[in-house]
This record gives C-alpha cells, structure tokens and sequence, in this order.
C-alpha cells in the first residue's frame, strides 16, 4: 500500500486543476471569437487524472499525446500564451502554427509528439520507451488515450511489443466510456483491462474523478515501470464532459464556479449531475476544503491568480502575428 | 578502391555507424534478404547483434517503436523486408515520421532510416512486389534513397544515417549481388546529386533502382546501332536532382523514363513533367515512360516477364521516340 500524496502534493495537484480547466474554457472563448479556429477537443473533466499522473512525473519523461492534449501540455509547464497562440495558428504558437489545436508539441516540456491519428501515440509511446530504454535512462515514457483507441488495432500491436521487450511505457487509458447514447468503444472484451492482461501487462484501475485516487495509481504505476518492471496500463475511469464532443463552442455545464465546492445547493441546470457527481474538479476542491487541507479562501485566491495568468496569456497570443506565408517551405526536413 | 558486392558495401555503412555512435540501433534482421548473399551480413551480426531487436510480425507498431525512440533521441535503422510490407506501417511513415519536424515546428527530429527491398521479383504475386516509391514520394518531410552501386549504397547510406530526418531507402535484391569499387576510406554521397552512369549526345534515359542496370545494358546495345544514350541515375528521388535531369535533356533533346512502379503518377512520370515544363523548347520528339502496366501481378513466370521493364522495351520506346 503507497501512501497518498502529502498535503502540499495535493494543493499543487488543485491548482493544476483549474489551471487545466482554465485554460480550456478559454480556449472555448477563443473559439467563440475566432470562428476559424479548429475543431476543439476538450480535456474538461478529465483534470483530476491529468494532473494527478503529471504529478508523479519527473522532468525527464517523455509524452506522447493525441488531440486531446491541452491539459497535458500546460500541465508540464508549457507557456500557455504559446499554447493559446498555437491553437490560433499564429506565429509564436508552440509550434510556430503548423500543429494547431491538435498538435500542441512542446519538446522541452517533454513532448515528441502529439498524433491525432487515433492509436497513433500509443505506438510511438512505445518507440520513445525502446529509445530510453536503450539509451539506459531512468526516464519514461507515458502515452495517454481514450477507451476507444484500443477499438484500434496499432494499440495491440503496441501493447505486444512493449511486453515482449518490457519497456518503460505507462499506458494510460483515459475511459471516458460514453458519448451521448454511443459508447465510445466498442469491444468484445468484457473489461478493458482484459486486453493488456492477456499479453501479460500489469493493469491499474481507479476512479479517474478522484484525484487521490489517481495519484496513488499512478505512483504505484510509475515506481513499477521506473524500477525496470515492464509496463502498465493504468486506466482511470472518468464521465465525459457534456461538452467534450461539440460541433460549436458552447458552456453547456456553465463556466466553473469553485464555489459550488461548498455551496451545493446552488448546482443546478440540465447538466447538474455530471456537475455534483462526475466533475473531479469540484469534487477535489470540496475534499481538500472539507479535510482541512485547503481554506475556501486559499482556493478562490488559486483561481485568481490562474485567472489572470490566463488573461494575460490570452493577451499575448491575439497580439501575435501570423507566420509569414513566405515561411511556408520550412522545416520540412531537419 | 576495392571491389566489393553492393551487399558488403551495404553492412558497411551499418558497421562503421554502429562503430561511431554506441547509440545507433537496428530493428529486423535478414537485412540481406535470404537469396545467396545474404551471408554478407556476418561482420554486422557478429560485431554488433547485441544492437539489432528482432521484431514481431507487427508492420505498424515496429515502425511506430523505431519513430518514437528516434524522436526520443536513438539513431535508428530499421529493416521491413519487402516493401509491400511497409503498406502495413504506411500512416506510420506519412503521418507521423513524415510530418513530425514540420508539425512541431521544428522541434523534433526523426534520425532513422527504413530498408525495404520494393519489385517484381520472380514469384512474388501480387501482394509481394510492391514499387510504392512514388506513393511515397508523393508526400512530404520524407527522403527517399534508391542507390544502384555499392558505391552509393555505403555512401547514400552513410549520408542517410548522419542526418536527422527520416529517409526511406528504397532497394532491389537484384542490386545485392552486383560488384564495383567502392573507397577504402571514408566517405559519404550527398543525397539530391544525380549520377550520370553512362554519357551520351542522343537520347537520356533516367532510370531508377534495378532499372539503371537494364538500361545501361539497353545503351550499349543501342549504341552498336548508332543511337549514343546518356543514362541519368537520380539516386535519390526526394530529394530529386531536377537540375541534372534537366540539363541532360535539354543537352540530348530526347527523353525516355524507366523505373519499376506502375506508370500513373510514377516516378517516371514527375520526370517527364519535369521535361515538359523546363526541357520543351528542347525536345525533338515525343517523351516515353517505361514502366509496369496496369495490372497486378501475376505468379505465373512468362506474364510476370511480360510485364516487367527490361532492356527490350527500354529499347522498343528509345527507338520510338527517333520515329
């Protein structure tokens, strides 16, 4: 039995929290004022597993990412004005506006890549493992996905691979089950767990709503896979955000109230029950303040200041330009 | 010099990297194939074996494995056999090693160079005879070799491993058993610098891979008719020495393509864009493509041969170009 994460541990896992869903409701902003912007894929909802893992990471590992990707990048200290100024496809963005949205890449952050071609991290989450591993790093590699790109046969092909050469390789699985009334998997396999389990690899399943929780999964993972053990696969289990899969940017649970922590009552609306039960955010809020760890005041002040971090970020992304189109042809090849 | 089979030349270039860089690592034995130089390989295995993984049957999670640990920093080779098997791992190649340093704008680089043997083989049929180098060709941030000497194959090779973005080399087995001198010392051969393998005032024929030797064979029969053909051998196709192709057409005022893939939107075909947009003025008669017809291929040997290019119809289309 791991021991969950000290007190401070868990007030920097909050802050990162709202910084996640922060920053994602600002990026529905820049959506609502930018109709141009690409298609978003929100990573609200899934902060309490986010940033539960990234806290028990060290500087060194490695990530590959999918579409979903924001909450990661900021998380492991990418510039979110960067951020912001990629996902606007301008010059000063992350990735000098060739990524977009989808691609978020910040390599000193610890990121290779950031496939949107589903199933597409998870294999090269298991090449960046063969290169630590031959290198002789103490480092790892994560790759985190959604349920539904095990339905994707590279994930086996990955999985396989990283078992037969026993890589260090956390294989995250971010199962947020249900998309309206289609599942977003679809598998014969009775538990998903069952896949990594038939090709021998350790299997980890928590609540992915509860930050504690989380961490402690993670730890034991992490201590296994750095310790030369092989890889795990280390599923959380989380309830889409209403919102998670929309064709127009819109709010439908509302902007984040982390008042609504300790004033119940007040939670209400079509979508009050993702908000009471399945938002980590406000439920780890509400654990920290109810256990003493957190005073009401000290979370409201966290949110301030992520507030104007935010706004000033938001800032320097409009007030960059775009990349010149004679920039076109560059850096195709290294 | 020394005299080696392009197969030496080829372990060379992967010894003398290992050799450099305790790093380099390799994905996939048989990188010699199992025909009758596949032995070749013995200085590689038996120096460095420990560095080469042998693989599952998994196209798309080993190219995937190579990618990720090139992006993490490995100098990678990886051999996938036949290259109708790269169809497998093909998002692989195009979408993630192909656009990863242009998508992250400039951050991240992919040092690893991917083998495959591409053609008509003999027997092969028609899922193991894949020419899919203008596919490839026709997406972006991938390089892509097609050596014919064991010259240029150490060197291009060389060259492949040193740079930092990722390179197809595109081979044929026919290529492992030819002889030519090859530098005692170091060397590399900078990709994007055609060869011209035979000069000539008549005619140019560009061909590429195994199809430079048949048309060197088809040059010098064409020559006891009187018909002097200057053969062009790009050596990379991406990047592509438009600047020579075109020189040598506009210098002979004739143009004949040949090369293994089938001929729509073949490489053959970029060649002949490229005459008509810089060699027009220049050309005295009509362009010919040499390439495979349309059709999969079939096992039986005499329409396996009927569909092959070879010195015959390289031949039969130069001649046609003078009629």
């Amino acid at each position: 039995m791991i021991a969950p994460p000290a007190a401070q541990d868990r007030a920097a896992i909050l802050h990162c929290m709202i910084l996640m869903r922060r920053f994602e409701e600002e990026v529905l902003r820049i959506a609502q004022d930018h109709p141009y912007v690409g298609r978003q894929h929100l990573h609200i909802g899934h902060e309490a597993t986010g940033a539960a893992v990234v806290s028990q990471l060290t500087p060194d590992d490695l990530f590959h990412t999918t579409h979903r990707n924001h909450g990661y990048v900021i998380a492991r200290g990418a510039d979110p004005g960067r951020a912001f100024a990629e996902i606007m496809g301008r010059k000063d963005g992350l990735n000098g506006g060739r990524g977009g949205p989808w691609h978020l890449c910040d390599r000193s952050a610890g990121f290779l890549s950031t496939s949107a071609m589903v199933g597409g991290s998870v294999g090269l989450a298991v090449g960046a493992g063969f290169g630590l591993k031959t290198q002789g790093s103490n480092a790892i590699s994560i790759t985190h996905f959604g349920d539904g790109t095990l339905d994707e046969g590279i994930c086996f092909e990955a999985l396989n691979l990283a078992s037969i050469f026993s890589l260090p390789v956390l294989f995250l699985c971010e199962n947020n089950a249900k998309e309206g009334q289609r599942p977003s998997s679809m598998l014969a396999a009775k538990a998903l767990r069952d896949l990594p389990q038939a090709l021998q690899i350790r299997a980890i399943v928590v609540d992915g709503r509860d930050a504690d929780a989380v961490a402690e999964g993670a730890k034991e993972a992490v201590a296994r896979i750095r310790g030369g053990a092989g890889p795990v696969f280390l599923q959380t289990n989380l309830e889409r955000w209403p919102g998670s899969h929309q064709t127009k940017p819109e709010f439908p649970t509302g902007v984040t109230d982390l008042s609504l922590a300790w004033e119940e009552d007040r939670i209400e609306g079509k979508h009050a029950d993702w908000v009471r039960e399945h938002d980590g955010l406000r439920a780890y809020a509400k654990t920290l303040v109810d256990d003493g760890s957190l005073s009401r005041e000290r979370v409201l002040e966290m949110d301030r200041e992520v507030l104007e971090l935010l706004a000033k970020a938001r800032e320097f992304a409009e007030a960059s330009p775009y990349p010149d189109p004679d920039s076109l042809m560059a850096d195709v090849f290294a | 010099m020394t005299k080696k089979f392009y197969a030496q030349a080829l372990i060379e270039a992967l010894t003398e990297t290992a050799e450099e860089d305790p790093g380099f690592a390799l994905i996939g034995r048989g990188i010699l194939g199992h025909g009758a130089h596949a032995h070749f390989d013995k200085p590689l295995m038996e120096r460095f074996g420990d560095r080469i993984t042998d693989p599952p049957t998994s196209e798309g999670a080993v190219a995937s494995m190579a990618i990720g640990a090139a992006m993490a920093g490995t100098r990678m080779f990886c051999h996938f056999g036949t290259a109708s098997f790269t169809l497998e791992a093909v998002n692989q190649l195009i979408h993630e090693a192909g656009v990863a340093h242009s998508m992250s704008g400039g951050q991240i680089k992919v040092p690893l160079v991917f083998h495959m043997y591409h053609g008509l083989r003999r027997g092969g049929a028609g899922q193991h005879s894949s020419s899919p180098q203008s596919m490839y060709a026709n997406n972006p941030g991938l390089q892509m070799i097609m050596p014919t000497t064991p010259r240029d194959a150490k060197g291009m090779l060389r060259a492949a491993l040193k740079c930092d973005s990722p390179t197809l080399y595109i081979d044929h087995g026919a290529l492992l058993g030819t002889e030519g001198e090859v530098p005692d010392e170091p060397y590399e051969v900078p990709l994007g610098r055609a060869d011209i393998r035979r000069e000539g005032s008549d005619i140019t024929i560009v061909a590429t891979s195994r199809a430079v030797l048949w048309a060197v064979e088809a040059a010098e029969r064409l020559a006891a008719e009187g018909i002097d053909a200057e053969v062009v051998d790009p050596r990379s196709i991406v990047p592509l020495d438009a600047e020579a192709i075109v020189t040598s057409i506009r210098k002979t005022g004739r143009l004949v393509t040949v090369d293994e893939g089938y001929q729509m939107c073949s490489i053959g075909s970029e060649i002949a864009a490229l005459a008509a947009e810089r060699a027009m003025d220049a050309l005295k008669g009509p362009v010919a493509r040499v390439a495979r017809p349309p059709v999969p291929v079939p096992f039986s040997p005499p329409l396996e041969e009927a569909m092959t290019p070879g010195p015959d119809r390289i031949i039969a289309a130069v001649k046609a170009t003078f009629a």
